[in-house]
């Protein structure tokens, strides 16, 4: 280890490790053990907003590697969360199924979906590409919608499912889904950091910058494009699958092309291309309705027209994209990394140079 | 023959749409996923103008909605668009979804949801031995389209904006650089395009009724122009009447509840097979 700078590397392995700065393990690492102990003081309301994080956390993760990664547009990302969810309302009703059988078998079937659906991305790009995945979105609910109107217990009540057993505990609850959710949320994150880092997340990039010019070096387009598919669809439908587990019941009217943008938005809002970006957007955009409906709290009474709040908390996804969009494209991580360069480089002044005077 | 017109009907309503998205493919490389949210605001919009006017005019009602929704057009040119020239199509596209999230709840505030419909005429002009009829609507329907459409291929044909405007489209820098306001020319396509979106909106909500679920025809539009070429507006009549007549003999000759599929499975198709659309430009796929 060099002395000295403590931005100098001597070596690929310093500049590839996941937290490279001894500050940086230390924060991360209180914050897990935050997160262990929030069940033991944190209300219920609490652990539930932050359940539903996780399960936000899991298909952001999985759309970042898409579509920051790879640079592939999919806003088919419901379809997979609900071919996860529907999976396991199969399994569990029909077979019987144990936990830990049913969830890798829905997030395999998400996957094979996710083959499929990635197969246009051989032949398209950019907007025509979110075209054909948005057809496949409403072919997908199509089918399924029919599905749940032939096999459910009726056509809008959905389909249930009991609560998930391993071995002897019976995961019901906000405390015990917590952990469960914490544990694969952290799992996802570091597969997501690990895979980003390797030789397959670094194909991905050189893909989303120009993919002839990837090809051109050797990277297999067809084989990477198709895997970011298939991971990412085998990510969102972990998270269809834990997120029907954990609501307990299933049905096609939650998985609406809404929430295929909601995790757009996330992932925009967080950062595209840093795993980082898709946990942060993950948090933000879970809690932006529940911070709309303290707002609307704390109006005078008069002022809460019927619907109105429900209205804003929609119109909110669309605002929140679009000023991410004109003001802050590369997302809250950017915010962060600007903060944490200034306190890098200070007591020196570092600005980015505009493209005007880079020239 | 009741068929045929049902199908004619629902077709130049659809053409509309995709008219809309074709322009402003056209001007700006631009598919704009918020066509369907426009379309059902500027109804709801021609819905309280009516209540609103004195006497309920009908002329006066035409005139106050058809400024407002190219006013529309206009400030989201100026306020979203303009500033995202040159930057990656997935940008843009990702701000008119934005655009549609906002106008969809704007129905939710601010009309409540509420489920209405707008009044064109509703006589029952003939009567056909099936029992079928045809009412003022439809006769309004297809001449408000035959005179959009005759309008639009006069003005880009024979008017010098008209030719300014398919300059700016094909490239431009060249353009600006000969003298062409190219950001008038925009701002222009969005003015069209949401006014062309409204007319098929109220179209539409004089034959069913609307509500914010009603969004979802900015999808058929989609489809037709799509089908048709997002770069042709002679394509988005064919593509129109070639969505509605697929919808009608599904609906007819199949299964009712099929009939909802339609337009995404020839979405489906038609990407795999004819991406550019029947009269589409192929080289349009490389520069997306």
């Amino acid at each position: 280890m060099a002395a000295g700078s403590p931005y100098l590397r001597v070596s690929y392995a310093e500049t590839n490790r996941i937290f490279p700065e001894p500050y940086q393990r230390v924060v991360v690492t209180a914050a897990l053990v935050a997160l262990l102990a929030v069940p033991f003081f944190g209300s219920g309301y609490l652990l539930h907003l932050m359940n539903l994080t996780f399960l936000a956390v899991i298909g952001a993760v999985g759309l970042n590697l898409l579509t920051g990664y790879c640079g592939q547009v999919s806003l088919g990302h419901a379809s997979f969360m609900a071919i996860g969810a529907f999976v396991t309302a199969i399994l569990t009703n029909l077979y019987a199924a144990p936990f830990w059988l049913a969830v890798p078998a829905s997030c395999i079937i998400g996957a094979a979906v996710g083959f499929v659906v990635g197969l246009p991305a051989l032949r398209f790009r950019g907007i025509y590409l979110a075209i054909t995945t948005l057809a496949m979105h409403y072919a997908i609910i199509f089918i399924l919608t029919t599905y749940q109107a032939k096999f459910g217990s009726s056509a809008t009540a959905g389909i249930s499912i009991p609560a998930p057993v391993i071995g002897s505990w019976q995961i019901e609850g906000g405390r015990s889904w917590y952990y469960v959710l914490l544990l694969t949320g952290v799992a996802t994150v570091l597969f997501g950091l690990n895979l980003s880092r390797s030789y397959v997340g670094r194909a991905w990039v050189a893909i989303r910058d120009r993919d002839i010019a990837a090809a051109s070096v050797g990277i297999n387009v067809t084989r990477f494009k198709l895997l970011a598919f298939v991971t990412s669809a085998a990510l969102a439908a972990l998270a269809g699958s834990l997120g029907a587990y954990f609501s307990g019941v299933v049905t096609v009217e939650a998985y609406t092309l809404e929430l295929a943008i909601l995790y757009l938005a996330m992932i925009i809002v967080g950062g595209m291309g840093s795993i980082a970006g898709s946990v942060l957007g993950a948090v933000f955009m879970t809690l932006l309705p529940f911070w709309i409906e303290h707002g609307f709290d704390m109006l005078p009474p008069n002022w809460r027209l019927g619907s109105t709040s429900y209205g804003l908390q929609e119109a909110a996804i669309g605002i929140v994209i679009i000023l991410f969009l004109l003001f802050e494209p590369k997302g809250l991580i950017e915010i962060y990394r600007r903060i944490a360069l200034y306190f890098e480089r200070w007591p020196f002044r570092y600005r980015e140079l505009s493209p005007a005077e880079r020239r | 023959m009741e068929l045929l017109v049902s199908i004619i009907v629902l077709g130049t309503t659809y053409a509309l749409l995709a008219a809309g998205i074709v322009i402003v493919y056209k001007a700006s490389r631009v598919v704009n996923f918020a066509h369907g949210e426009l379309a059902i605001v500027g109804a709801y919009v021609f819905y309280s103008v009516a209540i609103m006017m004195p006497g309920h005019s009908l002329p006066l009602t035409i005139a106050v909605t058809a400024i407002v929704s190219v006013i529309f057009g206009v400030i989201v040119y100026f306020a979203l668009m303009r500033s995202l020239l040159g930057q990656p199509t997935f940008v843009a596209a990702m701000v008119t979804i934005g655009v549609a999230i906002i106008f969809k709840a704007a129905i939710v505030v601010v009309w409540q949801s509420k489920s209405v419909g707008v009044n064109l005429g509703r006589q029952i002009l003939y009567t056909y031995p099936g029992g079928g009829r045809l009412t003022a609507v439809d006769l309004i329907t297809v001449i408000a389209g035959v005179l959009f459409f005759a309008a639009m291929f006069g003005f880009f044909g024979y008017t010098r904006l008209g030719r300014q405007f398919r300059g700016a489209a094909e490239n431009p820098l060249l353009a600006s650089q000969r003298q062409v306001n190219v950001n008038l020319i925009l701002a222009l396509a969005w003015g069209t395009a949401v006014f062309a979106a409204s007319l098929a909106g109220v179209l539409f909500g004089s034959r069913s009724m609307l509500s914010p679920q009603s969004t979802i025809i900015g999808l058929s539009g989609l489809t037709a122009a799509l089908v048709g070429g997002l770069d042709s507006l002679r394509g988005a009549i064919i593509g129109g009447m070639l969505v509605a007549t697929a919808t009608f003999i599904t609906a007819r000759l199949i299964d009712p509840a099929l009939s909802e599929a339609v337009p995404f499975a020839i979405l489906l198709v038609v990407m795999c097979w004819r991406p550019w659309g029947l009269f589409g430009t192929p080289e349009e796929l490389n520069r997306v």
